[in-house]
């Protein structure tokens, strides 16, 4: 009788611990490849007003050199425009920062109660306990993974917001590449100024060149992040599923 | 963790749990106690999270979840309550906690969803099930500055929080639940009282109010229980103990 105790236990030991274990090992991922793509994004502010300054400058060599300039100052409008939307999702960046490391916490939470509550079912479940022990503990466990789940929807959604943003960065990158180009051709054009335009130019493509590196890097972040919160929301689903009715309510 | 019946009369039971052999060393060794009046039990002080796995497969050996009525929390310390989200998850919702006024804004940063009776200062007298009245007995200022004991008349138990607390040492456990050796006991509470308590009025007040009271078993959040004479030797023993020594070490 001792032996089959024993062996219930140490099963059910093997199988809850592995499923925290799986839950908490991804969750960690998750949570560091959402501080990385934050970590990546950190220097869109400053990138963003150096872009700013650079349309500012490009502006007044504009201004001096005439109509030869006047494409120029069109393109640089343009570049301010696509400053303020770098500013805008910076903003947006930031509350989804914040909104971010506030679902992780209530993860980090979840997961350390999943933890205890498996611990005690563990202990409830030597076969000398009611089973009302064990009915209010899965019960517990329960409603402790479906709030999890829930955060995890949550935060699939913050992640995806995280992505559609790291998409609004690329899409300046390109449209600031563009610009680039045609501040390049205009000053093959403009004889004496050809030199400060052409200095825009290639100031504004070191600039691009550093956005694509940080959207680059965000946006496998942010891919991989996608991909472990869907794992985790199926794992807690399928840990869910695992709690049975009968398991709740015998 | 283990389990002892110190009270029994009828339906009327005082169980405490403790000693956990599975405990990890770093983690203090805490007291839990409960009271059933037949279908209404009350959890005095249900420990910390890490506590929270073997008591409750302890607790459910011996009192039925449903039956819990009533959470005690002493005061805010987190080996006395931080186990709380958890244990409202599975007693019945409408699960009573008494706690100090002074605390429940703080407690909240451990369990935002949890509705508190406050305790006021003076104190207060509740019922469990229909007839047994038990008193919360303001113990301020030691070490809590929101802190209370609970006292049944009928089982003559006073459950003293911190107060008679001791820190046992592994190799100086016998397996006992109680004090056997007053003497030989005072080096494990010594040093906790003279640190832990900083208030020589607050510990002149309680003693006075104690001190009237008819009480068989001081059941402490740590360490040993006092039972029979040990009480008053106990009682006495703090009387003479000159505390707040914590003092000292901004005086130099």
């Amino acid at each position: 009788m001792n032996t089959i105790a024993a062996d219930r236990r140490a099963e059910r030991t093997y199988s809850t611990t592995q499923r925290a274990d799986r839950l908490e090992a991804r969750a960690g991922a998750l949570l560091s490849d959402c501080r990385r793509a934050f970590h990546a994004f950190g220097e869109l502010d400053e990138l963003a007003e150096n872009l700013r300054i650079l349309s500012l400058n490009a502006e007044l060599a504009a201004g001096r050199a005439g109509d030869k300039g006047r494409a120029v100052r069109a393109l640089t409008q343009y570049t301010r425009e696509l400053v303020n939307r770098l500013a805008q999702i910076q903003g947006e960046m930031n509350g989804l920062r914040t909104q971010t490391y506030a679902l992780s916490s209530n993860i980090l939470l979840g997961l350390l109660r999943l933890h205890l509550f498996e611990r005690a079912a563990d202990l409830v479940n030597d076969g000398s306990h009611p089973p009302s022990a064990m009915r209010n503990v899965n019960r517990a466990f329960a409603e402790t993974m479906t709030a999890m789940v829930d955060t995890l929807d949550s935060m699939a959604v913050a992640v995806e917001d995280l992505a559609r943003r790291a998409h609004g960065v690329e899409e300046v990158v390109s449209q600031s590449d563009s610009i680039a180009t045609n501040i390049a051709i205009e000053a093959a054009a403009a004889g004496v100024h050809e030199k400060e335009f052409r200095t825009v130019s290639d100031t504004m493509r070191r600039y691009v060149d550093d956005l694509r590196k940080m959207i680059d890097e965000a946006s496998e972040c942010v891919r991989r992040a996608f991909e472990k919160a869907e794992s985790l929301r199926r794992i807690g689903l399928d840990s869910l599923l695992g709690i049975s009715h009968h398991q709740l309510t015998r | 963790m283990k389990c002892e019946t110190l009270f029994r009369s009828g339906d009327h039971r005082w169980l405490v749990f403790g000693q956990d052999p599975d405990r990890p060393a770093n983690v203090i060794d805490t007291n839990q106690y409960v009271i059933c009046n037949g279908a209404n039990a009350m959890m005095l002080d249900p420990g910390g999270l890490e506590v929270f796995p073997p008591m409750m497969a302890s607790l459910t050996h011996e009192v039925a979840l449903e039956e819990i009525r009533a959470i005690f929390l002493s005061h805010q310390d987190p080996d006395i309550g931080s186990s709380l989200p958890l244990w409202r998850r599975i007693c019945p919702p409408d699960v009573k906690i008494y706690l100090s006024t002074l605390w429940s804004g703080f407690l909240s940063h451990f369990d935002r969803g949890a509705q508190f009776t406050t305790i006021p200062d003076e104190g207060m007298e509740v019922l469990l099930g229909s007839d047994l009245r038990l008193r919360f007995i303001p113990a301020h200022y030691l070490h809590s500055s929101g802190n209370f004991n609970v006292y049944d008349p009928a089982a003559r138990i006073l459950f003293s929080g911190d107060l008679g607390a001791a820190l046992i040492p592994e190799s100086a456990r016998t397996g006992t639940m109680f004090v056997t050796d007053f003497n030989a006991h005072i080096p494990f509470m010594d040093g906790f009282h003279r640190r832990w308590m900083g208030s020589t009025r607050a510990r002149d007040a309680w003693l006075a109010a104690v001190s009237k009271l008819d009480i068989d078993i001081l059941a402490p959040q740590h360490g040993l229980l006092f039972q029979g004479d040990d009480v008053k030797r106990f009682l006495d023993w703090l009387a003479g103990l000159d505390i707040g020594s914590g003092v000292a070490a901004m005086q130099r």
